[in-house]
């Protein structure tokens, strides 16, 4: 559980403007969750789906039932979907200057903002760049 | 004799693009030690999902969950074997579309964990720049075992599932996804009922979102 717990710190620990993404992919991570707890899943949690953080909280109810992988993962797996989300709830905010400056008239919301900064990526700040990396639109 | 157990809704070949998800998974096998910032690649293992989905049509007809669900159901009042009920028409092949294989446990709604990968690349991919503006239909499909009326129930159930996994765990958000259950009624072999290629979920791109107000 240390472990893992340390690889997560490491991760998150990056400088911000790492041309690499300091968070995985929503694939990524379920693949990861699936590949750790996936018999526990079927053992302890049948019948629970992955919605509404169901999952999550069936594998936390049985830890001390749970195979020691799973046991010592699962949690980092969830903080990797959270991160993810995060960072996506995050580009709104980080890259507000940069909308008002290069997208102006962009009504955030419908996908075009995210379109927009893209296409400014050469002029955008470098905590925005950051995000939209982060966030895996970049 | 037809099975009475459902165990999943399953693959596809017919949509404009199949996707290889077997070798998805299998790229899946890393160990959480493995992850490292340089592994975040963003979407690439997706860009067959992000293809399947971009619309390459601008006037997308009205479609929406409803309207398929009073189709399904009105086209319940068929009697007789399946082979012999006329076709469902759902006009939405012009629609941009992916058919995906998900597992769910048996006579359930449960999406079984070797699943789980597929539906964060379908995340990742509804959250793809290219998508980000889109809203999504996601269809459930069951084969012709079973009551038709299970079958309407169970579809949607799983349909539910995947939209309700989408939408909290994944984020995406809930007025882009709309989920319906079809049951054994838009099949698709209807010369083989029962077959595989019947039990399917498709996903389709149902137009643009218009403006979203954050929430």
């Amino acid at each position: 559980m240390k472990f893992a717990g340390l690889v997560l710190a490491a991760l998150l620990a990056l400088p911000a403007a790492s041309a690499h993404a300091q968070t995985v992919s929503y694939a990524e991570a379920a693949g990861l969750l699936a590949q750790h707890c996936g018999e526990d899943i079927m053992r302890h949690c049948r019948g629970v789906n992955l919605g509404d953080g169901a999952i999550n909280q069936c594998l936390a109810a049985h830890q001390a039932e749970l195979s020691p992988a799973c046991a010592a993962n699962h949690e980092s797996i969830r903080q990797m979907t959270e991160a993810r989300a995060a960072a996506q709830q995050a580009v709104y905010k980080v890259c507000d200057r940069d909308r008002a400056e290069f997208c102006p008239g962009v009504v955030p919301g419908d996908g075009n903002l995210v379109s927009c900064l893209l296409e400014a990526s050469k002029v955008v700040s470098q905590a925005c760049t950051a995000a939209l990396t982060n966030a895996g639109y970049r | 004799m037809r099975a009475a157990k459902k165990q999943e809704m399953g693959t596809m070949t017919l949509s404009r693009v199949t996707l290889a998800f077997g070798a998805l998974c299998a790229g899946a096998a890393l160990s959480l030690g493995a992850v490292s910032p340089a592994a975040a690649q963003a979407f690439t293992p997706n860009a067959e999902i992000v293809q399947g989905l971009t619309s390459s049509v601008s006037d997308v007809p009205g479609v929406s969950a409803e309207a398929l669900r009073d189709l399904a159901k009105a086209h319940m009042q068929y009697q007789g074997p399946p082979e012999s009920r006329p076709p469902l028409a759902l006009q939405l092949d012009q629609l941009a579309q992916i058919n995906v294989e998900i597992e769910f446990d048996l006579n359930s709604a449960m999406v079984k964990p070797s699943s789980y990968r597929t539906l964060g690349a379908i995340a990742d991919a509804m959250h793809n720049p290219v998508l980000l503006g889109y809203k999504f239909l996601v269809v459930g499909n069951t084969d012709a075992t079973g009551t038709r009326e299970y079958n309407m129930k169970l579809s949607q159930e799983r349909a539910d599932a995947i939209a309700q996994a989408l939408t909290s765990t994944f984020r995406v958000d809930p007025r882009r996804i709309e989920s319906v259950g079809l049951g054994e009624e838009a099949l698709q072999n209807t010369k083989n009922p029962d077959a595989a290629i019947n039990r399917r979920v498709q996903i389709f791109n149902i137009g643009r979102t218009g403006p979203l107000p954050q929430q």
